[in-house]
């Protein structure tokens, strides 16, 4: 599929009296047939007419970015008046606006996609009701175009295969339960190093086989010192299950319990903190206690299965479950069941084998919950449940895609997750596609508490904070660095961008919003008085020297080394997911900017200007690194400091196109003089997250759709979403042709000369 | 403050748990073949080594040993050390741009310069533990076992290709594996899971229901997949092709009911936060595998290539890959060569384990060729990748010494040897131009 090329430009003579010369005068000296500097020929467009040289898009968008953003030509040659560059991009941006209106839509191609970690833990949990963990032994995702969701490089290898089946096993067995008691089994997590400090945490990750009651022990080292007290406090994911206050003296056994805790089967969080209060003026305690292990007992009482929701959803009894009697076929239990896993009636294709199993299994010898339990393996491992596949119908066209596909679509957008009943039920009916019924569905999801999966998934993949959970900051220069601290980082990165969508506000407002949600720990790192305590809670920014994302402690330290800051890892970050204009590749076998040199920030500036100095690195490093300069306000781990290493901190910075900024606010403001490039960058992001797939050049009729509408409406992010939903790519889909391998998106307007066939 | 407690281990009812006496620790040898089997091994090193403290300056027998090999040393007559490999046309940036490390990993087995590209359409090529897979694999449990002590869990590009390059295995073009990082996870694919029973009833139902749940599988999959187009169709041939090793891994599990004694080793309960301490596990596990013929093939992955891992537990608190970029500064090239004489410490740690272990006429040691090596030379060089082997496929290599390589020989012909001295003899792999004589001709 090419999309064709529109006959005539409209303004031909302009190309002549103004692109021309432009590229005769400024290009031609290094871009031609000879020299073709960075691959680059433009002599060869001299002798083209304006049509001829238009279809080459790819490399005119290249060229104009570079132009625009004053990276080209390079600083040192002669340079064009700003009017003379205008008049050349506004050319361009006009003739191809021109043919994207009268170019046939083209959907693009979402390639099968199979559940990723995230999406496969969500699904389990809603299909069956359980939440249990089990994509944490999977092999890792593999990205494309910076998410984790897309079809084409999302690989299924043997040894995934296996842990498919082993989760498919564990989860049915957790599902449908053995009719045997779990035993009682005591489980131990023990804390590996010491480190002794007035506020200690030990945290366990557990898988509770069944509904039922448990014992929770923490154990600690290390006296009280004299006149102190302390507290115990253990949470089961975020509860609170004991708190206990102790005074010096109080302390025999060093651990204590909360017995007899209720908790449901599932992967829970455990953590116990111990809080000494600060001491008082001129008392210095000379050594704190610290928790060494967290020991899970039990069950003790067990819920019998029966009463599980799982147990009862699965098998749809409302009372005691009769095992002899099968109130139900197998048919009548899995029609509903593959229904929902696969996302859309089931066919009697799909029943057939998985009665056969059943009738199979107790022919063995197996109850008939046994061959429940088996199909439901069965249903976990098919390619119906592990991917999201779209048929095509017959014939040629874009078409719309189905109802159904488009409520899973949906659903593992906005959800990372399968339909809920309802969605499905309004898909079923054939009612989706209707554009009241769908907006409707949009906030009804928006609004839902799953709507918070766009802040968890979304965002932590697009700012990159969650390769936090990766990063291990100097523990010497960063000793407030620790876990729980990190976790409160990206807590207020997900809250700040929940708020957003719950309380449907601009989406400026992630460039410069003057709010956000901190606990006393964040709130001590950012010198920001009067919150305390562990939990978060709004926070106005008014005043204060932080705003939106850019100065939020998650995002200045992911963009740091574990030593220091990086202006460049920074100033990359920024083009990358704020402006979405990623930087070339350095070039090969130089090595990279010395910025390593353990030297103080002083003398890394002067590197970065050696470095720019380099004409091959200047282009990009002249658009990096003043990007991070404005950040430098902020330490590794995204404290203020006003000076380092003795000096002052220098914050300034000039971008390319000449403007110059001192410190965040004022490159802040750089970002929000400039919306509509940020709105078309964010609308780029989440539609590569919505779509499963890269952005290809046929999308941009589509991208610059959405960012009007969303400027149309006050940059609302329920526009944006509801703009995303409606859009080309969202709703439509091409049929791949069986005769080509794969859709050539690479270059389907740079062949294609042939007049345009109106649609 | 405490940090996550992560080292710990599973007490059912306060006792240690053994190593469960599955079906599927019985060698395939014990019975029919008097011969011990050869086994292939990678074993492969980040972002290269520093050249001074690794290259030797001498040939021959008597060469000394720098700094980096110098935990090896003590097994001096098991090692062969390699110079002049290289893996220089298809580590050259071309028109491809920058990625030196992803093209350093994709390439590393493959001899194939792996297509620059950021998603869709990436491919690399067959790696040279998977044709050893194809063949050695068909009388193992596991065709191979692909292993590393971290993965590419990290958002966004990968050294400007997209991250399924990441790994050194590659089953075909298109289907990279993914290595496996988590202790547990392999004490449980090797050992099964702690849920699998030990009543060999149930055990047996339960293998009998997993058969007939893949066929079942199989049979709508191929029904799925004439109603899709070829892209869609390449996915589910993936997929297919995975199920039919799944089954095939099955099949070979319950083939032998004889039993073996091992030592007893508590299944670790996810990955230690120590570096040693993971990377030995894994490496006591994979000898386990080994030495139990649950398979004859493995790749393992010291970490990411061009990976930011800091090493505080051994002075480095700075990340890594940057410090290679040390450009002479003493300070920096100290760290990065701390590094990688701790990962070599971990190595030697495994060589050790395999010696240890007697196995007909040798040690397990013995029985193996296992390659410790890196695909970058320093810093982002491609010519003489750092390279040694241990241990002699069954006394077939002339270990003991240095041999200079004539310079910039593909690294590819190293591995056509390899796979010759393991009894899968291959005329070509990727860039390969020849063999190296010195290992699989007359000396």
């Amino acid at each position: 599929m090419r999309v064709l090329v529109a006959a005539v430009p409209r303004e031909a003579t302009q190309f002549e009296s103004s692109v021309k010369p432009l590229l005769r005068e400024f290009c031609i000296d290094c871009h031609n047939a000879k020299k073709h500097k960075g691959d680059l020929n433009l002599e060869a467009f001299l002798i083209q007419s304006a049509q001829s040289a238009l279809v080459e898009r790819t490399t005119w968008t290249e060229v104009l970015s570079r132009m625009r953003e004053g990276e080209m030509p390079p600083t040192e040659e002669k340079q064009p008046t700003p009017e003379r560059v205008a008049a050349v991009v506004a050319w361009f941006d006009g003739e191809y606006a021109e043919l994207d209106r009268h170019a046939a839509p083209n959907p693009g191609r979402v390639t099968v996609r199979r559940l990723n970690r995230y999406e496969y833990d969500n699904t389990v949990r809603d299909l069956l009701g359980v939440n249990f963990r089990v994509s944490e032994d999977f092999p890792a995702d593999q990205f494309g175009y910076g998410f984790n969701n897309i079809g084409d490089v999302l690989t299924l290898s043997p040894l995934l295969m296996e842990k498919y089946l082993e989760a498919a096993e564990r989860i049915s067995r957790i599902a449908v339960p053995l009719s045997k008691p779990y035993p009682n089994l005591a489980m131990r997590y023990e804390a590996e190093a010491s480190g002794q400090q007035r506020r200690a945490h030990i945290q366990a990750v557990h898988d509770f086989p069944v509904d039922g009651t448990y014992n929770l022990r923490t154990a600690w080292e290390q006296g009280l010192p004299n006149n102190f007290q302390m507290a115990v406090r253990t949470f089961v994911d975020g509860n609170e299950v004991l708190n206990l206050l102790f005074v010096h003296g109080s302390l025999m056994d060093r651990a204590r319990e909360a017995k007899g805790v209720a908790i449901p089967r599932g992967t829970h969080k455990i953590e116990t903190w111990i809080d000494v209060p600060p001491p008082a003026p001129g008392a210095r305690p000379t050594a704190y206690p610290y928790p060494v292990r967290i020991e899970i007992n039990g069950p003790f009482e067990q819920v019998p299965r029966e009463q599980s929701a799982s147990y009862r959803q699965i098998f749809q009894t409302e009372g005691v479950f009769a095992t002899n009697a099968p109130a139900k076929s197998a048919r009548q239990i899995l029609v509903p069941l593959v229904r929902r896993a696969y996302r859309r009636p089931a066919a009697r294709k799909d029943l057939n084998p998985l009665v056969g199993l059943v009738n199979s299994v107790q022919e063995r010898g197996g109850s008939f919950e046994d061959g429940i339990r088996t199909a439901l393996q069965a249903i976990l491992i098919s390619p119906n449940f592990l991917f999201r596949i779209e048929r095509d119908p017959t014939g040629n066209a874009p078409h719309l895609i189905s109802d159904l596909e488009l409520a899973s679509r949906l659903s593992y957008f906005l959800w990372s997750t399968m339909p809920d009943d309802e969605l499905l039920a309004v898909a079923e009916k054939g009612r989706l596609g209707q554009p009241e019924v769908l907006h409707a569905q949009v906030r009804r999801m928006l609004a839902d508490p799953k709507g918070r999966t766009l802040a968890e998934n979304f965002a932590g993949q697009w700012l990159q904070t969650r390769n936090l959970e990766s990063l291990k900051p100097d523990r010497n220069l960063f000793p407030d660095f620790d876990l729980p601290l990190r976790d409160d980082m990206m807590t207020e990165t997900t809250l700040f961008f929940h708020a957003v969508v719950a309380e449907d506000r601009s989406i400026l407002d992630f460039l410069d919003g003057k709010f956000t949600f901190l606990n006393e720990r964040l709130a001590e790192l950012y010198r920001i008085p009067d919150v305390q305590g562990r939990e978060f809670r709004r926070v106005e920014l008014d005043g204060t020297v932080r705003s939106g994302i850019l100065t939020q402690a998650s995002v200045l330290t992911v963009t740091s080394y574990p030593t220091r800051t990086s202006p460049v890892i920074r100033g990359k970050w920024v083009l990358e997911n704020i402006l979405n204009a990623p930087p070339r590749d350095p070039p090969a076998n130089v090595p990279a900017l010395d910025e390593t040199d353990g030297g103080s920030a002083a003398s890394i500036r002067l590197q970065l200007e050696k470095h720019r100095s380099q004409a091959e690195c200047a282009g990009c490093h002249a658009r990096m690194d003043p990007l991070g300069f404005g950040l430098e306000n902020y330490d590794g781990i995204g404290r203020w400091r006003t000076a380092e290493g003795g000096l002052p901190v220098d914050a300034t910075g000039r971008l390319p196109n000449g403007k110059a900024f001192s410190g965040s606010e004022e490159l802040k403001a750089v970002f929000r003089a400039d919306a509509p490039r940020f709105v078309r960058a964010f609308s780029e992001k989440l539609l590569t997250y919505a779509l499963g797939r890269g952005l290809e050049s046929y999308d941009k009729p589509a991208i610059e759709k959405i960012a009007r509408r969303v400027e149309q409406h006050n940059h609302r992010f329920s526009e944006l979403v509801a703009a995303i939903v409606d859009s080309v790519p969202f709703r439509m889909r091409h049929r791949e042709n069986t005769e080509s391998l794969r859709l050539d998106t690479k270059s389907d307007t740079s062949q294609e000369t042939k007049p345009n066939k109106t649609p | 403050m405490k940090p996550l407690s992560r080292r710990t281990f599973l007490k059912g009812a306060g006792t240690f748990i053994a190593i469960p006496f599955l079906d599927a620790m019985v060698p395939a040898f014990a019975k029919s073949a008097p011969k011990s089997p050869a086994r292939m091994m990678y074993v492969y090193a980040p972002s290269g080594m520093i050249p001074r403290y690794w290259n030797p300056t001498t040939t021959g027998r008597d060469f000394e040993y720098q700094r980096i090999m110098k935990p090896l040393e003590k097994f001096r007559s098991d090692i062969l050390v390699m110079s002049g490999l290289s893996r220089k046309p298809l580590g050259l940036a071309m028109n491809d741009g920058g990625g030196d490390h992803a093209r350093a990993v994709a390439s590393y087995l493959t001899g194939v310069r792996p297509k620059k590209t950021l998603g869709a359409d990436f491919h690399a090529g067959v790696s040279a533990d998977q044709i050893a897979a194809r063949v050695l694999g068909q009388k193992t449990r596991f065709s191979s076992l692909e292993l590393a002590c971290e993965d590419s869990r990290t958002v966004g590009a990968c050294d400007s290709y997209t991250c399924a390059y990441q790994t050194i295995s590659w089953k075909s073009p298109t289907q990279p594996l993914p290595p496996e990082i988590n202790p547990r996870a392999l004490f449980e694919c090797l050992f099964g899971s702690a849920e699998v029973s030990d009543d060999p009833t149930e055990r047996s139902n339960q293998q009998v229901s997993r058969r007939s749940i893949l066929d079942l599988t199989r049979e709508n999959t191929k029904d799925l997949m004439r109603m899709l187009g070829p892209t869609d169709r390449r996915k589910m041939d993936e997929y297919l092709t995975s199920i039919r090793e799944t089954e095939r891994r099955l099949e070979k599990s319950h083939s032998n009911p004889h039993a073996l004694s091992l030592p007893a080793i508590g299944k670790p309960s996810g990955i230690p936060a120590d570096y040693a301490e993971h990377a030995r596990l894994m490496f006591d596990l994979l000898t386990i595998a080994l030495q139990t013929d649950m398979t004859r093939v493995g790749t393992f992955m010291m970490a990411r290539e061009g990976g930011v891992r800091p090493y505080p537990e051994i002075g480095v608190p700075e990340a890594h890959h940057p410090l290679t970029h040390h450009r002479g500064n003493p300070e920096m090239i100290e760290k990065v060569t701390k590094i990688e004489c701790y990962h070599m410490e971990q190595f030697a740690y495994f060589v050790a384990k395999l010696k240890s272990i007697q196995e007909g006429d040798g040690t397990l040691l013995d029985h193996s060729a296992i390659v410790y090596g890196a695909s970058m030379a320093e810093p982002n060089g491609h010519d003489n990748c750092p390279t040694l082997i241990a241990g002699s496929a069954g006394g077939r290599i002339k270990t003991g010494q240095h041999i200079a390589c004539e310079k910039s020989t593909p690294i590819a012909n190293l591995h056509l040897s390899m796979l010759d001295l393991v009894g899968v003899p291959t005329d070509k792999l990727g860039n390969s131009n020849g063999k190296l004589d010195f290992l699989t001709g007359i000396t």
